[in-house]
């Protein structure tokens, strides 16, 4: 199905899993344990929609926010402004038993496997205990469930698993096993926060093609954290770039590909290599400087101070709003402001 | 041969490790050319052995060193003949500089910029304090870093910055070679571009000869003029860039690159399938044979390494008829 950027129709709308709308999360940061000393705006006016059995890749760099939007949506930080809906459900409507519930509707797959898997439980016990916890006693359906992820993400023979420990598994049989446990209590959607960078390039496809192959068979819907602009082509509908805090760019991919539209996503296209040998007689055009302080953030648009293609008076005193190029092709940029 | 551009030329060169279970072979039987000028990208998967090959190359070695031996002639000397007091006074620093893996990391938070970059200059180099500074301020606008920035802290620097200034110290000394590990691999997108940028520059106007050790192909096609594969210890493959990265012969190459997302063109993707061998016990023969779809008998033995033209050799039973055997 492809899908468009922008929602459209009273019927996608409806089938959204995930409505975000101009979500802020900011950390306060205090001076001397006591003196408010300003905040942090690691997420400053996010809006987007997912839809089931899509992915939405999210590009960015460090500090960009992207994480940030991850652990927002999981509930790990607080909302400063703004909701969330998840399944026509405001987070902030929820009670304790309503978060479980949220909760286990998510599945998130971490950077670091060997981190997030706890060394001193075996395989088994790393899968029954988010069905524990979640109210699944029943040994029979217990025993159904850990079969069938551990043959979705391909751990087989499962009997030669079942009481391995995360160690005794390779980087790409921990990070199986982590999709394993997102898994096992039937999710409707997936975070997967960088899930490849810190595997082999050998490995990443492999895992890459597992994730959606499990989107196909259960219809999920998927967010792809990245900052891997190379992967994000095969495996997602929609690009969404983000810079200081804020979504720049939302295309769809193949907008996107054919041609980038935000000065920042230019970038990132230019500074990204292709194994070709033509790479070794030219150099790269990279904007000069540092991504801006999320504290004291500059005025107007986030990237002018980098920006070449700026406009003086404009750029540097306004923040751009979203201008639709396309219909499927959103940049915050004014120089799109005519389009 | 005796080739006088060749600086460095490695063979046979061993590195096994003393481990409880048995030796780890790390580096098994590895031997290239690099000739002045050039690049040589060190390809691999993580436990390839190619962070090992850098530590033969500079000596510096672990503890549990089990296997030492080989050739390894720099400048036309034998430096395997040198005892670790004369390498250290003649060669490290001096002629073959470093850059560590995550190096960025490594400067001491306490101590101005420009003082931990002149010591080398100072100990290795015998230059005076003012000569150690002028010197200092050079590379450092080679690497296109403002001068002003070595009276700062390595805090008040970001992390791409951090990685120019170790560049810097590593020229300093004027090294012959340098070996870059995983220079920009802590990096973000951009500074990574940037960095880049900054040794292909280094490396046409100053003519410095790099060996690059790194797992990101793409990347490496930026400054390599030759590519080396390496796999559980082995160097499976040795071509130019050019041979390499439109023809790469070996099976493990050819997967290796079918599994490197591209952004500009649309590829069917592949990946491995299993995993590397332990190193402690390799099995006998051809080392990729377990994963390769291109097994036959033959593999079962150890494959001689092959000279497929245009100084590319390979390690595989099946370019055996097609290229010549250099020893089989």
């Amino acid at each position: 199905m492809p899908s468009l950027a922008k929602p459209l129709s009273q019927q996608q709308e409806q089938r959204a899993v995930l409505r975000v709308e101009d979500l802020h999360t900011w950390f306060e940061v205090r001076r001397m344990g006591f003196f408010k000393a300003g905040d942090v705006r690691a997420l400053d006016g996010v809006s987007f929609e997912l839809y089931a059995g899509e992915t939405i890749s999210i590009v960015g760099e460090s500090g960009c926010g992207k994480s940030t939007l991850a652990k927002t949506i999981l509930g790990i930080n607080h909302i400063t402004k703004g909701s969330v809906h998840f399944d026509g459900e405001d987070l902030s409507s929820l009670d304790k038993e309503g978060w479980k519930r949220y909760r286990s509707n998510i599945g998130y797959i971490q950077q670091d496997p060997y981190g997030a898997l706890p060394p001193f439980m075996s395989v088994k016990r790393i899968l029954e205990e988010p069905m524990i916890i979640n109210g699944i006693r029943d040994k029979d359906e217990q025993q159904r469930r850990i079969r069938q992820v551990l043959e979705e993400v391909k751990l087989a023979p499962i009997e030669d698993f079942l009481p391995k420990f995360p160690h005794m598994l390779s980087g790409g049989q921990q990070q199986r096993l982590v999709i394993a446990r997102a898994m096992i209590l039937e999710p409707k959607m997936l975070i997967a926060d960088e899930p490849v960078s810190m595997l082999d390039a050998s490995v990443r496809i492999e895992i890459l093609q597992l994730l959606q192959a499990l989107q196909r068979k259960h219809n999920l819907a998927i967010i792809y954290i990245t900052h891997d602009l190379s992967t994000v082509r095969y495996f997602s509908e929609r690009i969404f770039t983000m810079y200081g805090g804020k979504i720049i760019e939302k295309s769809s991919t193949q907008a996107l590909l054919k041609e980038p539209l935000h000065p920042y996503t230019k970038a990132l296209f230019e500074a990204t290599s292709d194994p070709d040998v033509q790479n070794l007689y030219s150099y790269k055009d990279i904007p000069s400087g540092e991504p801006p302080s999320l504290m004291n953030p500059p005025k107007g648009c986030r990237f002018h101070p980098r920006c070449r293609q700026i406009i003086k008076g404009l750029c540097d005193q306004q923040m751009p709003p979203e201008f639709w190029v396309r219909e499927d092709h959103a940049a915050t940029c004014w120089l799109y402001k005519d389009k | 041969m005796t080739d006088k551009n060749v600086v460095l030329d490695v063979q046979n060169l061993k590195l096994y490790f003393r481990t409880e279970s048995g030796p780890v072979q790390a580096v098994d039987d590895v031997s290239f050319q690099l000739k002045a000028g050039h690049t040589l990208a060190v390809v691999g998967e993580s436990g390839c052995g190619k962070s090992s090959l850098a530590k033969a190359i500079l000596r510096l070695l672990p503890r549990n060193v089990s296997e030492y031996t080989g050739k390894i002639e720099f400048d036309g000397v034998d430096i395997m003949q040198y005892s670790d007091e004369e390498y250290r006074r003649k060669i490290r620093w001096h002629q073959i500089a470093q850059v560590p893996q995550a190096s960025m990391n490594s400067l001491n938070p306490v101590i101005r910029i420009e003082d931990q970059l002149i010591e080398p200059l100072l100990i290795h180099d015998k230059m005076t304090k003012q000569q150690a500074r002028t010197r200092v301020a050079e590379v450092f606008e080679v690497v296109g870093l403002p001068v002003d920035f070595l009276q700062r802290y390595p805090f008040e620097l970001s992390g791409g910055m951090r990685q120019r200034a170790i560049i810097a110290m590593a020229l300093a000394s004027n090294p012959k070679l340098v070996v870059l590990d995983e220079p920009s691999s802590a990096l973000d997108l951009l500074s990574q571009a940037n960095l880049m940028n900054v040794l292909k520059r280094v490396k046409n106007e100053i003519n410095t000869t790099f060996i690059l050790i790194t797992h990101d192909i793409g990347t490496a096609s930026e400054l390599a003029d030759e590519v080396a594969v390496m796999y559980a210890g082995k160097m499976v493959e040795y071509a130019s860039a050019q041979y390499f990265y439109t023809d790469a012969h070996h099976p493990y190459s050819q997967k290796l690159m079918a599994s490197v997302p591209t952004l500009r063109e649309d590829k069917e993707l592949g990946f491995i399938p299993g995993q590397p061998p332990s190193l402690i016990n390799p099995p006998t023969g051809c080392r990729f044979a377990a994963r390769c779809e291109k097994k036959f008998e033959k593999c079962s033995m150890e494959p001689p390494t092959t000279d497929m033209g245009h100084g590319a050799t390979v390690q595989c039973w099946l370019f055996e008829e097609t290229g010549e055997v250099k020893n089989a």
